[in-house]
């Protein structure tokens, strides 16, 4: 019988073979397997209602094998018997579940709606991208499959993917490309987009020879695949995309849906079968962790490499809490509906809080160490066994939680900390990796990127507890681990004290504290000692600030904000936290304005005695702006747009940006981004999307002036006076700058009734036709 | 996203924005000491908030108290050094 040892690339479900897997095989080929893979799902009830259930899954096609069996339920916290559904095939889960929850909506479902990933993976121990050998007879029909490597290896064996990359010359959303860049196997190609024809023929052809495993695009999703696609339906000409040749692509359309209290928008998707491909630009978290990141989440979620790269980290903590809970028999309830438990006024207000944020001592401080918890709330959960199952609501239990009248289960461990425990030992363990790697060493880009998917799924993980709609969500163990989180933070703060330190700052699991004489990482070794011997939980040395700035609020200089900052290490390495170089609105000019301050400041032993320099080099960026020498692209404000236009009532500036765009027929999204330039003309602004260049003299000068000198004057604070101050400093030669005045009436307080009459209008025809209205009268 | 209650700070704001009538009322000289007061408050919010009092305005009470006491405490100290000096 056949062997192979390889890569799980991809695997999907195909109407004739079931379920097909693809593989990379280590000695090179490339194998297209399948198999039949039997799905069960299961219904709970009232006896009456199952045995009607029971009754009419008997009369269905392919008639699905039933048993009863007890199945544990993490909500009721009990084992419940349940009526287990089994298809012999995988493809004819769907349309079986889809026709028994429409004929028996008051039964309660589980482990119905799942990845076919996830469940290959509790069965077969198999994962996507796992290293795994597997047997098949002659029509390629697996008959056995076993990995050879966990998730969790820190050094887990390299893929020889073979990567084709496609790439535009330009953003297609901004201007016609004209060519593209094809690379692939140490080759680069370059095909002109006309004649159409023939880069058709190229790019198969290509496609054809290298027989790629990864498409790596620039908007493959959004424009490149698409309009590929369609070359090749209008020519009819064949154009090789999914290896798998019976399947079409799979399409998802562009979303956009509220996350953390903001609108976020994702473009369309195209999936390939067979092949994989990723847009680098609609990929989660791709300029964070690229490859490496996308493959690690991919591992360790079990989701398929397509669908990973393009998932956000809820998705992926989801889907390890699925997995586990699939391999330990716990019921994943398909649509769960659980209350918060009744609890009076008293306790609500003490448990609906968050972490402990305090108020920072405002100014500059020097020799300032920060220390912080390793991944504070994921360690919670684990250490002290969190989990929708654990959670009492006793206050006479045993082990209880501070201050709130719950208490812990710790007979058995529980779903999410089994779920988290290997996820949060391989972070630590990458990031101890780290620490010994050199800078220039290989592994470090890898590690490191590694480690930060890992973190942005561990990240997530506490806000997946307390989401109601999580499968594996309780409010109340999520206010566990924010109880546990501050009684943690107050023990470390206590700690610290008692060894004479002060305490600066402390945000949620960050300390900020210094002593006198206090400034090598051997003079806090004994207080972290200390704390991780009370809490139990680890704490590292993030660094040690020459000086640290804790800045006051902008509406009030008395007052203090927890979470804007910015120091210097001991290592010159700068931490910038909440100012304008780390909002991803602010233009190029402004942070790199801001960037350079902040590198002067590190400079002379005391940053006050940069303030020259500083005042030098900013009225050399206020010379430059005059000169209208800054490229245009340097002035450039890139924001998200926040609700459908014909929702606004006063049109802030990317609204009339996108109104500009709706004009030449690029409709926008809420949640999508939106890049323009503020001008001096009446709707003060241009979208750069337009496609032609502004006039570089209608740049309204004066209003990037002010976001200068508010970015300068954010940083400044401890030195100077005020704005005003700042001004007076740097202006000493407005008049000879001539800088164009500020109009009385700026363009950001445009309401809608002064731009094309929006106000009246809803749809989006209606919009465009009044903005060509607008242009024609122009 | 969102909380069931809201939290301590816009508590605080909403007890500030509260007493604007007695600000307003008040003489000018009156106002900045008020708003002293209260910017001192606002330092011990995280203390307020991990007391979950269920009447905050007695905990910000409290902490313009707390603030005034390290003044009184403060000066008390230069006085007895003045004294010293002079003695």
């Amino acid at each position: 019988m056949p062997e192979v040892k390889g890569w799980l690339l991809d695997l999907f479900e195909d109407p004739q073979d079931d379920v097909v897997l693809y593989l990379i095989a280590k000695k090179g080929q490339r194998y297209r397997l399948h198999c039949d893979f039997p799905i069960t799902f299961y219904a709970m009830g009232s006896n009456d209602d199952l045995r009607a259930l029971w009754r009419f899954l008997t009369t269905q096609t392919p008639r699905p094998i039933l048993h009863r069996e007890k199945r544990l339920d993490v909500f009721s916290k009990q084992e419940e018997t349940v009526l287990a559904i089994t298809t012999q095939k995988s493809v004819d889960e769907r349309p079986l579940f889809e026709k028994v929850a429409h004929t028996f909506p008051y039964l309660t479902y589980a482990d119905a709606d799942i990845q076919l990933s996830l469940r290959f993976a509790a069965v077969t121990g198999v994962y996507p991208l796992a290293y795994c050998h597997a047997a098949f007879d002659q029509d390629n029909t697996l008959t056995y499959i076993k990995p050879l490597e966990e998730a969790w290896a820190i050094l887990p064996a390299d893929i020889p993917f073979r990567i084709m990359s496609l790439r535009p010359d330009k953003d297609p959303h901004h201007t016609q490309p004209h060519q593209l860049y094809v690379d692939v196997n140490k080759y680069h190609f370059t095909f002109n987009l006309q004649p159409e024809h023939g880069l058709l023929i190229n790019l198969n052809s290509l496609l054809i020879r290298y027989d790629p495993d990864l498409l790596l695009t620039d908007w493959g999703d959004t424009w490149l695949l698409p309009h590929l696609i369609e070359l090749s339906q209008k020519f009819n000409l064949p154009l090789s995309l999914n290896r798998e040749e019976r399947k079409d692509f799979h399409w998802q359309k562009e979303r956009s849906y509220f996350s953390y209290g903001r609108i976020v928008y994702r473009g369309q998707q195209v999936h390939l079968y067979g092949r994989c491909h990723i847009d680098r630009c609609n990929a989660v978290l791709w300029d964070d962790y690229e490859l490496d990141g996308v493959v690690e989440a991919c591992r360790v979620t079990a989701l398929p490499l397509q669908l990973s790269a393009r998932s956000s980290p809820g998705t992926g903590i989801s889907s390890i809490e699925i997995l586990t809970a699939l391999r330990e028999k716990i019921l994943v309830p398909w649509q769960k509906q659980q209350a918060e438990m009744i609890k009076p006024a008293s306790e609500l207000y003490l448990a609906d809080q968050g972490g402990l944020i305090f108020q920072p001592k405002i100014g500059m401080h020097k020799d300032v160490a920060q220390i912080d918890f390793v991944s504070l709330y994921p360690s919670i959960m684990v250490n002290f066994n969190i989990s929708p199952e654990t959670i009492l609501n006793d206050p006479s239990a045993k082990n209880l939680v501070p201050t709130l009248g719950l208490g812990i289960d710790n007979s058995k461990i529980g779903l999410v900390p089994k779920a988290l425990k290997p996820l949060l030992v391989k972070r630590i363990t990458l990031k101890t990796e780290l620490s010994c790697i050199k800078s220039w060493h290989p592994l470090r880009k890898s590690f490191t990127r590694r480690a930060s998917a890992l973190k942005w799924l561990l990240v997530t993980c506490f806000g997946y507890l307390g989401y109601k709609n999580a499968r594996f969500g309780r409010i109340e163990a999520h206010q566990a681990v924010t109880a546990y989180a501050r009684e943690l933070i107050l023990r470390a703060k206590e700690v610290a004290e008692t060894m004479d330190f002060e305490v600066i700052h402390m945000y949620v699991d960050a300390l900020w504290v210094r002593k006198p004489g206090c400034t090598s990482q051997s003079d806090f070794d004994e207080l972290l000692q200390k704390i991780q011997e009370i809490t139990g939980v680890a704490i590292a040395l993030d660094g040690i600030y020459r000086w640290v700035v804790f800045f006051p609020s902008k509406q009030n200089a008395h007052r203090s904000v927890p979470n804007r900052y910015f120091g210097v290490f001991q290592d010159q390495t700068l931490k910038i936290r909440g100012v304008a170089i780390r909002r991803d609105d602010t233009p190029v000019f402004v942070s790199q304005a801001q960037m350079q301050i902040l590198n002067l400041l590190v400079i002379p032993p005391e940053p006050a005695d940069a303030l020259p320099e500083i005042i030098r080099y900013l009225k050399h960026c206020l010379h430059l702006l005059k000169e209208r020498k800054i490229p245009l692209e340097d002035l450039l404000v890139n924001q998200r747009l926040g609700r459908k236009l014909d929702a606004y009532s006063t049109l802030p500036a990317a609204a009339r940006a996108a109104l500009q765009l709706e004009n030449i027929g690029k409709h926008l999204r809420p949640g999508q981004r939106i890049t323009f330039l503020f001008t001096t003309d009446k709707t003060g602004v241009y979208a750069w999307d337009l496609g032609t260049p502004p006039n570089p003299n209608s740049i309204d000068t004066a209003y990037y002036q002010k976001l200068l000198f508010r970015a300068a004057t954010e940083i400044l604070q401890p030195w100077i006076k005020d704005e005003e101050d700042l001004k007076r400093q740097v202006l000493e030669y407005e008049e000879q700058l001539l800088l164009p005045r500020t109009p009385h009436t700026h363009p950001i307080s445009h309401s809608k009734n002064n731009l094309p009459r929006l106000a009246n209008t809803s749809s989006k025809s209606s919009i465009a036709k009044t903005a060509n209205i607008e242009q024609q009268s122009k | 996203m969102g909380r069931t209650l809201s939290s301590t700070t816009q508590t605080f704001l909403q007890e500030e924005g509260a007493l604007g009538r007695f600000r307003r009322a008040l003489r000018k000289s009156d106002q900045l000491a008020f708003d002293e007061l209260f910017n001192a408050a606002q330092q011990h919010i995280s203390a307020a908030s991990y007391a979950s009092h269920l009447l905050p305005f007695e905990s910000m009470l409290l902490a313009m108290l707390l603030e005034e006491h390290k003044e009184v405490t403060r000066l008390r100290q230069v006085v007895n050094e003045l004294l010293e000096m002079h003695a």
